[in-house]
């Protein structure tokens, strides 16, 4: 056996360019499967974490998804929005550490404008309770001061200082502009690959202050108040479209969301973000099932390339078989000499395309965060061991084809192959 | 008494069924240490003939018996083994395993019979007496075989028949890719070494002119013919 293995080796470095762009191709094949898994997974955790550390998310009541795709992610529009009054009972709550309200609806070319308060930028937090973070500038603080999110910051070209004009609504109408009070950009965030990216945010008093020559969703006509006149009037906001809640105790939430969910003063809906985060992600699912199907077909060609050059490869040595055969060994030993050196080659290049995705991994980490990606776990997962064994499992079994031809073979050769 | 080296009786093989017979041998018998000219133009089954006492191929009819042993009765693996223990085989070309040096492959049925490896006592050094006695310098066990010229892959391959003495070496066609010089010389050396090693030879050609350095002579055409 010693003997065999020894030969198998001598082969097998006979025929190393052959063999070695067979192991590039099944290394590679192996490195896109479990990076695409690994990817997956890390857009997965991103998504799942676009906010964390939230116990509950509430709003005016509709379908949790709903809640969730504007009050995290300001798409679609809010059905009905929470009073004031109701949040700061809620707020009362002796059970509730902190919470933050949010306010939609005005955009800034494009971008969702927010209004919210300082605590925002203290209890927001995301993928692995990372707090947001500064890039430039500081939070809001005079009336018409505005945040802006990383990703604003870049396509617009914003630095600090710019004045900038908020639209009513999605911008979509001409004239709708609140360009009579323009708002200045006081701190740019640092990139979090999450919503906040995309966002324009202000406090509360500064969306009621742009609204209160308008009605209905359109300025009166003949009645203008202009920036210096806001501060004579109650700036106190009336309504919100939905709230972050942060408890003391994680444990109280099925507790604290009960009591919100039965609030009698209006109808209001509370979401474990996460729950509701990952049946969203569910209806995305079919993308990472195509990405893992493109990868397994990449696998296959990996593996179709092993068996077509290890095929080829056999009617060179047939005469090598023969003289195998002739001091002693026997069709089994033939077959058995292919099937390692073709299961060797798919080992290989599985444990080196491990070894290249922990690399990357490794060392794209720091490059991950914009893309809205978790950091890549270094240590596989139970699921990648998984993909492993059926990589080698497919390696086993296609290695089996040249064997089993080369045992045919040898057996029809015998001595002296008939070239 | 030491059993007979090879003995065939009533042999016959043909590759399919209804096809025609391919060989038919009545009698042969080979004394251990013997020498037999096994003479047939191509076609005659020589090959085929050369399979059924390597144990490679089981015989339609008749039996093929090496050292007393009937090789029917042994079953695929065992003849593998037998093989390995007992014969040396030299072909007509393409001999060496060419990525292999000159020595390992003169080494390598050691590697594969126990029995082989301790009847040479120290391999390495066997390998490289019988290298010095068929003519090739200590330098070349190094090389790979690919390397060698035809002549020099002939005596590799004669040594590696002739390592740990197996009791019956067979040869086909191994010299026919020698000029006539190098043939005589070629037959000579190997059967010095055979005889030394007390091995049986037979000696598969199609050159009638080589048969007088055997001291038996059996025509296979001759066999075909009256099958």
């Amino acid at each position: 056996m010693r003997a065999l293995l020894r030969l198998a080796l001598a082969s097998a470095w006979n025929r190393r360019l052959s063999l070695g762009l067979t192991l590039v191709a099944v290394l590679m094949a192996t490195t896109l499967l479990l990076s695409v898994d690994r990817v997956r997974q890390a857009a997965r955790d991103g998504f799942a974490q676009s906010v964390s550390a939230t116990d509950l998310v509430v709003g005016a009541r509709t379908s949790p998804v709903q809640l969730v795709l504007y009050a995290i992610f300001h798409l679609g529009e809010a059905t009905n929005t929470v009073s004031w009054q109701s949040y700061q009972t809620i707020a009362a709550n002796p059970a509730i550490a902190w919470s933050v309200p949010l306010a939609l609806g005005d955009s800034h070319r494009g971008y969702a404008v927010l209004g919210t308060t300082t605590d925002y930028f203290a209890h927001y937090r995301y993928a692995d309770k990372r707090p947001l973070r500064f890039a430039e500038g500081q939070a809001f603080a005079q009336l018409f001061d505005a945040v802006i999110g990383a990703e604003v910051a870049e396509r617009l070209g914003y630095k600090l200082g710019q004045p900038i004009a908020l639209s009513h609504g999605d911008g979509g109408l001409p004239g709708l502009d609140h360009d009579d009070k323009p708002f200045t950009v006081v701190g740019i965030l640092a990139p979090t690959g999450t919503p906040v990216d995309r966002t324009v945010h202000v406090g509360l008093p500064a969306l009621q202050a742009i609204h209160l020559d308008w009605v209905g969703g359109a300025p009166i006509p003949g009645l203008t108040i202009t920036p210096e006149q806001v501060s004579k009037f109650d700036l106190a906001p009336k309504t919100i479209t939905a709230f972050l809640v942060g408890l003391h105790q994680r444990a109280t939430v099925f507790r604290v969301q009960r009591d919100i969910n039965a609030f009698r003063d209006e109808p209001l809906l509370a979401v474990l973000p996460g729950v509701t985060l990952d049946q969203l992600w569910q209806t995305v699912g079919v993308v990472e099932r195509a990405l893992q199907a493109v990868s397994w077909l990449v696998l296959a060609v990996g593996l179709a390339g092993l068996v077509a050059v290890m095929l080829a490869g056999l009617n060179e040595r047939r005469r090598e078989m023969a003289i195998l055969r002739s001091v002693g060994a026997g069709p089994r030993h033939i077959l058995f000499l292919l099937a390692l050196e073709s299961f060797a080659v798919s080992l290989l290049g599985a444990l080196l395309g491990l070894a290249l995705v922990t690399l990357l991994a490794a060392t794209a980490a720091d490059h991950l965060a914009p893309f809205g990606l978790a950091v890549l776990p270094l240590a596989p997962s139970t699921a990648e061991m998984q993909l492993l064994v059926a990589v080698l499992v497919c390696g086993l079994l296609v290695s089996l084809l040249p064997a089993w031809r080369a045992y045919r073979l040898s057996l029809a050769d015998g001595l002296i192959p008939r070239l | 008494m030491t059993p007979a080296a090879i003995r065939i009786d009533d042999l016959a093989f043909r590759w399919r069924r209804s096809g025609p017979l391919c060989v038919r041998l009545q009698h042969l018998t080979l004394a251990a240490g013997c020498s037999l000219f096994l003479h047939g133009p191509s076609g005659a089954g020589k090959t085929t003939l050369l399979n059924l006492i390597g144990g490679v191929l089981l015989p339609e009819r008749g039996s093929v018996e090496l050292l007393g042993q009937p090789l029917g009765k042994l079953s695929a693996a065992g003849r593998d083994a037998f093989r390995a223990d007992h014969l040396g085989f030299v072909f007509q070309q393409f001999n060496l395993i060419p990525y292999l040096s000159v020595r390992d492959n003169v080494l390598l049925p050691c590697r594969f019979s126990r029995r082989r490896a301790e009847r040479a006592g120290d391999p390495a050094a066997e390998a490289a007496r019988l290298l010095a006695a068929l003519d090739l310098e200590p330098a070349l066990a190094a090389v790979p075989a690919a390397e060698l010229s035809v002549g020099q892959q002939q005596r590799v391959a004669a040594a590696r028949a002739l390592i740990g003495r197996p009791e019956i070496i067979i040869a086909d066609e191994p010299t026919s890719a020698l000029d006539a010089s190098r043939q005589e010389a070629f037959i000579d050396l190997l059967l010095a070494e055979a005889r030394a090693a007390g091995s049986a030879v037979v000696f598969v050609s199609h050159d009638q002119r080589l048969a007088g350095h055997f001291e038996l002579t059996l025509e296979l055409a001759e066999a075909e013919a009256a099958a």
